[in-house]
Parts: C-alpha cells; structure tokens; sequence
C-alpha cells in the first residue's frame, strides 16, 4: 500500500528500446511526495528524457520497447490506466515542441485537451484565458503554432498541458529556448503551481535555473547515482565536478 | 564583405506584422558574431534568409558579393554550413557514422580522409558508442551534437548555429566551446543564435540584439544592452 501522500512511486523500472538493445533505464526507484518539485539531471543520454516518459506512462502504451519494474501515479498503477485516465493524472511537456503540437491556432491547441475531457465550454474557455494570461501569450492566441520561434512553440506546448490541469507535471527542458522573460514568467507559474500542491518533475542542464527545487535526482548511464535535496547537492562542488554536471 | 544584407523584409503568410524589417548587416568572413533577442523576434527568420532557406521579401542578400538569389540551395550550403534550431530537422541518415560523413562524401572526399574526419568527429563529440545507431533514435542533446558534427566536418568557410547548445549539458557545453574557438582561429567565421547569454558572453566578440524583427543594437562590447534578453 503506497502512502495517500506520495504522488510519484517508481519501483525497480528498468526499460530497453530495444530487446537486444541498450538498457536505457537500470533498476531505478524513487518516490516523489504530492507538492514536490523535483529535477531531472544528467549527461544527454543519461536517460532523463526516457524517465519522463515511463512516468508520464506513454512508454506503456505507445512504445514497444522492453519495460520491467512498476510506476504509481497518485496510487494507481499506470500499467492498468489509459490515455484519458493518465491525462487526468500527468501532463508533460516534450523536449522538442514539434511533437506535440497540431492545431492550427494557438487558442485551440490550449482548448484541445480541456475538449476532450468534455469541460463544460464556459469552463474550457476560462481555462484557456487563465494560462493565455499566464504565460503572456495574448498577441499569439490566433496564430498557427507552425510558424512561431521554438520559445514560443515551447510556452504554447506548456499553455495546452497547463490547461488540463494535472496533478502531476512533467517538463522536459522547457527553459532551454526561452528568453528571460519567458523563463521569468514560466519558474513563477510553476512556484505557484507548487504552493497550490501541484508535483512537478523537470528535466534541466542549468542546474541554478530551478533552484527553488526541493530535491534533484541525478541520472548517470540510465542509473539513478543521487537523489537529495537541493541545497546540499548543489553545495556538493565535488559531486557536481566530478560527474561532469558544471 | 562576406554576406550583406540591404533593407531586408520578411514576412510570413497569414501573419499580419513582418517577422523581419529593413535589416542592414555586414558579416565579415572571420570572427564570431551573436544573434540574440527575445522568442519571436526575428533571429531564426534572418539566419534563414542568409542562407536563401527564405527568400527576402524586400531588400537584397549577398553572400560574396553575389545576390543570394543567384546560388541554389547547395552551393550557399557549401560555403555556408547550418545547424537548426531543431536538430530532428536535418538528420535523415541511416547511422551516426553516415551522418557525419553526408557532406564529405557528396563532395568528393578520399576514402582516408572521410574515415580520418568521421572518427575525429565521432571521438570529439562523443558519439563513437553510437556509430551505427539510427540517429533519430538518440537522444536530444545527442541529436544536437550530431548535428553539429555533421556540419562541423565539412568544413564550411561560415557557421551558423542556431542554439547549439540546446539539449547540451554543461560538460558538452564545453566541448563545443573549445571547438568553435578552434575554427575561429583557423579564420573562418561563425554565427551564433543563442538565448544562452553567458555563452554568448564567453564566445562572441559582437552581438547584434534584434526586437520585433529590427536591429536594435550592434555591439563589440560585452554584457551590455543585450542582457535584458
């Protein structure tokens, strides 16, 4: 029985893209607590990006890879939940963008998800509103996310998860192509996400860019190697050299 | 002068305002010069329209002296070699290897040489492990240093990069750093698109900081007026 109060719980997962293939993720376990932010470091392809994507248990369902161990979302298990099921627990935001984005106008790309959760429209819209106004994004509402800077086509993709609301977070180096403003006004929206109980997990090569994180998980060739607070792993100068993170 | 720009518009379909306006720009052949400016501002716009991706709705573009308009696509990419700002974009290859050796192959190159370069580029970047991985199946900060090794390995007399340390972690980060200063020491020019502003402070000698698609300042000195970005 997982405790009421932990919203991420990951048991030995241990994944390979391929059967004959690398393994990607080795024997990981960790528990994220309702409320935390956490985030994600490592080496590029340390398998931080594939970590997401268990949580967010698109790895389940959407990938034929080899997957072993066990992943809870606010106490259920996501090998028994589906794609409308995950999306009321876990939102993510992808590294790139283009992936996830297909709506020919901004507004409707943020209304999309809150639509097919059958919102009420009054509600949908209200939705829509509060993350245009959030994330500064009024003068892009009608345009055609195709043909926006990568910055902007990132707070378009993080706009249309905000809108669904879940209690989990996932962001997958969301800061990297924003300007200052932007990066200003997406570490607020999250700080108030958090006050408000939210769990985020982010993925992120600038270690100082969140350091209003509670703790940091460090990923090293699929093994998670640190999983500790914040203050004391970016303390650790020693660690950080080391495992070559600064 | 190795790329002009005079009076350069652009504008993309169904939107209202232009996403670039009256640029005046000379870019030496040597040096390295930063593009930086808040998302939206026109920076990705004006590299690919030095390039002839896009073509100019107002105004003119020379790349050595010759309209841009009169070199296709292969021969601005010959002197000129460009890394996106989405690496997913430019990599088609069957491998890794394949991949870094594209461009060396399609221009003739020995077999001694195109295996001496290959390695070199796969040993620098770290990819050796990932010789005969499908390249989009690495990850992001590994799509974005092969991409850089694909274009790095051809040698180009110019570099644009479009945020090339994008997925990089701080380590890489540094890697790539120490390369370009290499390639800016053998003379050949380099241009920067980066909202990473300390790395723009560590690599560039001028930084031309653009706003709602204009140039609003062109600088040699560092840390100044474009850090608000």
């Amino acid at each position: 029985m997982e405790s009421c109060n932990e919203a991420v719980v990951v048991q030995a997962l241990t994944y390979q893209y391929h059967a004959s293939g690398p393994f990607i993720l080795r024997d990981i376990g960790f528990r994220i607590d309702r409320g935390e932010v956490v985030v994600i470091t490592g080496l590029s392809g340390c398998g931080k990006s594939t970590l997401c994507l268990c949580i967010s248990g698109l790895i389940h369902h959407h990938r034929n890879g080899v997957i072993s161990g066990k992943i809870i979302l606010n106490g259920k298990d996501t090998r028994g939940m589906r794609g409308p099921a995950l999306a009321l627990e876990v939102g993510m935001v992808f590294q790139d963008p283009d992936t996830q984005l297909f709506s020919p106008a901004v507004e409707d790309e943020i209304a999309f998800a809150p639509e097919n959760l059958c919102l009420p429209p009054e509600q949908i819209q209200e939705r829509v509103n509060n993350v245009i106004d959030t994330l500064g994004l009024a003068a892009l509402r009608h345009a055609n996310p195709y043909y926006l800077s990568g910055g902007e086509k990132h707070l378009v993709a993080l706009a249309a998860v905000l809108a669904l609301d879940p209690p989990v977070l996932i962001l997958d180096e969301v800061l990297s192509q924003l300007d200052s403003l932007g990066k200003k006004r997406v570490i607020a929206t999250l700080e108030i996400l958090r006050d408000k109980g939210k769990t985020i997990i982010a993925v992120e090569h600038n270690l100082e860019a969140l350091a209003f994180a509670d703790r940091f998980m460090v990923l090293e060739a699929g093994k998670l190697i640190r999983f500790d607070r914040t203050e004391k792993i970016l303390a650790d100068q020693d660690f950080l050299m080391t495992r070559r993170l600064v | 002068m190795f790329l002009e720009l005079r009076q350069v518009g652009f504008s993309y379909p169904q939107k209202t305002s232009p996403a670039v306006i009256g640029i005046n720009l000379s870019l030496k052949k040597s040096g390295i010069t930063a593009i930086v400016g808040p998302n939206g501002s026109g920076k990705s716009t004006l590299t690919k329209l030095m390039l002839g991706i896009l073509p100019a709705s107002e105004g003119q573009i020379y790349l050595e002296g010759r309209n841009i308009t009169e070199y296709s696509l292969a021969e601005a990419g010959r002197r000129i070699g460009y890394v996106s700002q989405n690496p997913d974009l430019q990599l088609f290859c069957a491998s890794v290897a394949e991949e870094i050796a594209f461009g060396l192959v399609n221009q003739g190159c020995d077999v001694a040489t195109l295996e001496e370069r290959v390695n070199f580029y796969l040993d620098y970047f770290e990819l050796a492990a990932y010789r005969k991985s499908f390249p989009l199946h690495l990850s992001q900060g590994e799509k974005q240093r092969l991409a850089i090794a694909a274009v790095l390995a051809n040698e180009p007399e110019y570099l644009i990069l479009d945020e090339p340390t994008n997925g990089l972690d701080a380590y890489r980060k540094r890697l790539l750093e120490e390369y370009l200063h290499k390639v800016a020491e053998l003379g050949r020019g380099i241009l920067l698109v980066s909202h990473d502003i300390a790395f723009v402070d560590r690599m560039a000698e001028r930084i031309i900081a653009l706003a709602n698609g204009q140039i609003q300042s062109d600088s040699n000195q560092r840390g100044e007026g474009y850090l608000c970005y």
